[in-house]
């Protein structure tokens, strides 16, 4: 209980010192103005641009023709490519933050424990983390290699295979190998997260409970998951947002390819760019691709101001 | 888009006329060009810095930025550089006819005398138009044969090379009945990286096109492409190829060709000498490319590269010594060397060229080109090579039908 009154008196504190010092529009802008000039470079700038150009008829030169009202947008809801890839995005997003969850929960709960080696696994963990997704995705691409790879050779090896099998290219399994390394690199953020969300519990609730006789899968159920709630949907949204926004692991292994058959629709605005020279159809699914996107952020900011109410 | 970059370039030159008065320098203005090429081998960086440097020294108001990037590179990002305008002044890539309707390049005529020009084999020039005016020089070409691995083709039984369709399945019968799932009889990669070279040289072979010129149309989705992908899907489906051949790029069925476990594949005039540098212990053997049947002519795809000048204030005179000087005798003997084996695209170095080019030269008559004078050519062409592969496992007409739809769409100019 005290873990949690100390925060309590923090916020009470933080507050009143807020409130002391009357801070006005003005004054703060010289401390602020930098940033938000840079924001206004880099983010709001490139938004507006990008609407703009969708809606304009544009060369792959850059020669912005003329006005073209909807035009782009018609043009690419008319696109039959545009719903398989639409549909496998989902797929994508959903399949991966879930799997990552389950995958991440019993993870977090085993580097929470204390055993020998503990501080090697953190850090075996955060490996993928640190690595840039490029990297892995190469390296990911050369280990199932279907004829020099590390991962057939091995199950050749051990007998589970007789003729090599072409893991990343294969129609059947492409895009859910494409899948399970985009969990491997979603993982550790995902364990951390919720790592720090046990360590928050506070040792003496779980006590009381283990006094009160309770068994360690209840105390799992009824007490450390509930209290990981925050945790998990803070994790969970940002996990959105990356993966939904996840170029590198595709373009590596497969290019999207054969065909549009393992793109999403981040890869599919980039080969309508810069492939196809269909700057139109590209800026117009940047469009859709940018409201996603600020549907997520606004439900993380959504959940964030309410997990901290609510403390 | 033309405004802004006009009036920041004119605020540059205009800075530069100030600061050249002030230093009181050289009544010429210094320019600075940026040349891009492709890493045809990786003897490319090497045989640039030693042309740049000399290049630089004989004209030292001219200063050479040079950027050698990799294939799938440079078809990436010699797009981007268009399309957020930072044009090179030299670029070489494999078209030219979209920047030339754009309306950004220099006619060759601006840029070499007529006799320099006559000098560049008509056919290739030919190819270099755009609206009936060259806006490109050819700096090579290269054809494509048929190339068997003789120890696995003739070991399996087989004692003529194919010369068509039925010939090349009855070969791949007896291969793969001897040596198994350890050799692919047939490796057709229609991957990423060539598919439309590798669709077009067997539908060539069936009469088929991408582009009619006479009647001035596309025809992707005609009777005989359609054909050709039927035939290589029945090939692919009866075991003959190497796996999903549709995500199999050009490079990696060359590797395995090399490791002797393809016996038969479609090459290009270079493939000897990637099989020199892969030191590859294959003995192969080169003939025409088999044709669907007796009754069609057997062909074979011809398909060049250029060399472009991008309009720029204050470039021109810069450019055009710069490709002046790369096409010299022994410079351009050293870029043809450097490329590792192409046939030159002068008549000046075609009188010495090595004699394994000479079947390849031979074949040039009965060569068929991409529609590459075309505006629409490239965007059109990206598609085909990132679509046609999916016509393996997916409705073939199907395919086919898109493609010609995102054709017609993209026009005909």
């Amino acid at each position: 209980m005290s873990g949690k009154l100390l925060i309590k008196n923090n916020a009470t504190i933080t507050k009143k010192s807020v409130a002391t010092h009357d801070v006005s529009l003005t004054s703060a802008l010289p401390w602020i103005g930098p940033a938000l000039i840079l924001i206004a470079l880099v983010v709001i700038w490139p938004v507006v641009e990008l609407v703009r150009i969708s809606f304009t008829d544009i060369t792959i030169a850059g020669s912005l023709l003329d006005f073209h009202g909807f035009t782009n947008y018609r043009e690419l809801l008319a696109n039959p490519d545009l719903y398989p890839v639409a549909r496998r995005t989902l797929l994508w997003v959903f399949g991966i933050v879930f799997s990552t969850v389950i995958l991440s929960l019993p993870l977090a709960q085993l580097i929470n424990q204390d055993f020998p080696g503990r501080k090697y696994v953190r850090w075996a963990l955060i490996f993928p983390w640190a690595a840039s997704v490029v990297m892995t995705s190469m390296i990911w691409t050369w280990i199932l290699d279907a004829y020099s790879g590390e991962f057939n050779l091995t199950l050749t090896q051990i007998g589970l295979i007789t003729e090599p099998v072409d893991w990343v290219n294969n129609p059947g399994n492409s895009f859910y190998v494409l899948m399970a390394v985009a969990v491997f690199v979603s993982i550790p953020f995902t364990t951390y997260v919720l790592l720090a969300g046990l360590q928050s519990i506070p040792n003496d609730i779980i006590e009381a409970a283990a006094v009160d006789g309770a068994g360690h899968w209840q105390i799992y159920r009824q007490i450390k998951f509930p209290l990981l709630r925050n945790s998990l949907l803070i994790a969970t949204i940002i996990n959105l947002i990356n993966v939904f926004n996840s170029f590198p692991i595709i373009w590596i292994m497969t290019r999207g390819g054969p065909g549009y058959e393992t793109d999403t629709t981040t890869t599919f605005a980039y080969k309508l760019a810069f492939i196809e020279s269909n700057m139109g159809q590209s800026t117009a699914l940047g469009v859709f691709n940018f409201i996603v996107i600020l549907l997520i952020v606004s439900l993380y900011l959504k959940v964030t101001k309410a997990t901290r109410t609510e403390l | 888009m033309k405004r802004p970059t006009k009036r920041r370039i004119a605020a540059l030159a205009s800075l530069g006329l100030v600061a050249a008065a002030l230093a009181a320098a050289p009544a010429q203005a210094n320019v600075t060009i940026k040349v891009v090429t492709p890493n045809y081998t990786d003897a490319m960086p090497a045989y640039y810095e030693d042309l740049n440097a000399r290049f630089m020294a004989a004209n030292p108001t001219i200063k050479v930025v040079h950027e050698n990037l990799s294939w799938d590179d440079i078809l990436v990002k010699g797009r981007t550089f268009i399309s957020t305008k930072s044009y090179p002044d030299v670029l070489n890539l494999n078209t030219f006819s979209e920047f030339a309707a754009e309306g950004l390049l220099y006619k060759t005529s601006d840029l070499f005398t007529e006799a320099k020009l006559s000098d560049f084999v008509t056919a290739f020039r030919d190819n270099s138009k755009y609206n009936g005016v060259e806006y490109a020089v050819p700096d090579l070409a290269s054809a494509r044969m048929f190339f068997i691995n003789k120890a696995l083709f003739y070991g399996a039984g087989n004692t003529k090379i194919p010369k068509t369709w039925a010939d090349v399945t009855a070969a791949a019968k007896k291969i793969k009945a001897k040596y198994g799932s350890k050799v692919y009889p047939l490796a057709i990669p229609l991957g990423s990286e060539e598919a439309q070279a590798e669709f077009q040289i067997w539908a060539g072979g069936n009469g088929g096109r991408y582009f009619d010129e006479k009647n001035k149309k596309w025809v992707i989705n005609s009777k005989e492409n359609l054909e050709t992908l039927n035939q290589l899907r029945a090939w692919v489906k009866a075991g003959y190829t190497q796996p999903n051949p549709a995500s199999t790029n050009r490079t990696d069925a060359f590797k395995l060709f090399s490791q002797g476990r393809v016996a038969m594949i479609n090459a290009s005039v270079f493939f000897p000498s990637t099989l020199k540098d892969y030191k590859s212990k294959v003995d192969y053997g080169v003939a025409p490319f088999p044709s669907a049947n007796a009754s069609k002519k057997p062909i074979t795809l011809g398909v060049q590269d250029y060399f472009m000048a991008f309009k720029k204030e204050g470039n021109k005179d810069a450019v055009s010594k710069y490709l002046n000087f790369l096409f010299e005798g022994k410079n351009y003997a050293g870029f043809l060397k450097a490329a590792g084996g192409f046939i030159p695209a002068t008549k000046s170095a075609s009188t010495e060229v090595d004699s394994s080019l000479l079947p390849f030269i031979e074949q040039l008559p009965n060569a068929i080109f991409y529609p590459g004078t075309l505006g629409a050519w490239g965007p059109v062409v990206a598609k085909i090579t990132t679509q046609i592969g999916t016509g393996i496992t997916k409705n073939p007409k199907t395919v086919l039908d898109s493609l010609q739809k995102a054709a017609e769409s993209a026009g005909t100019n």
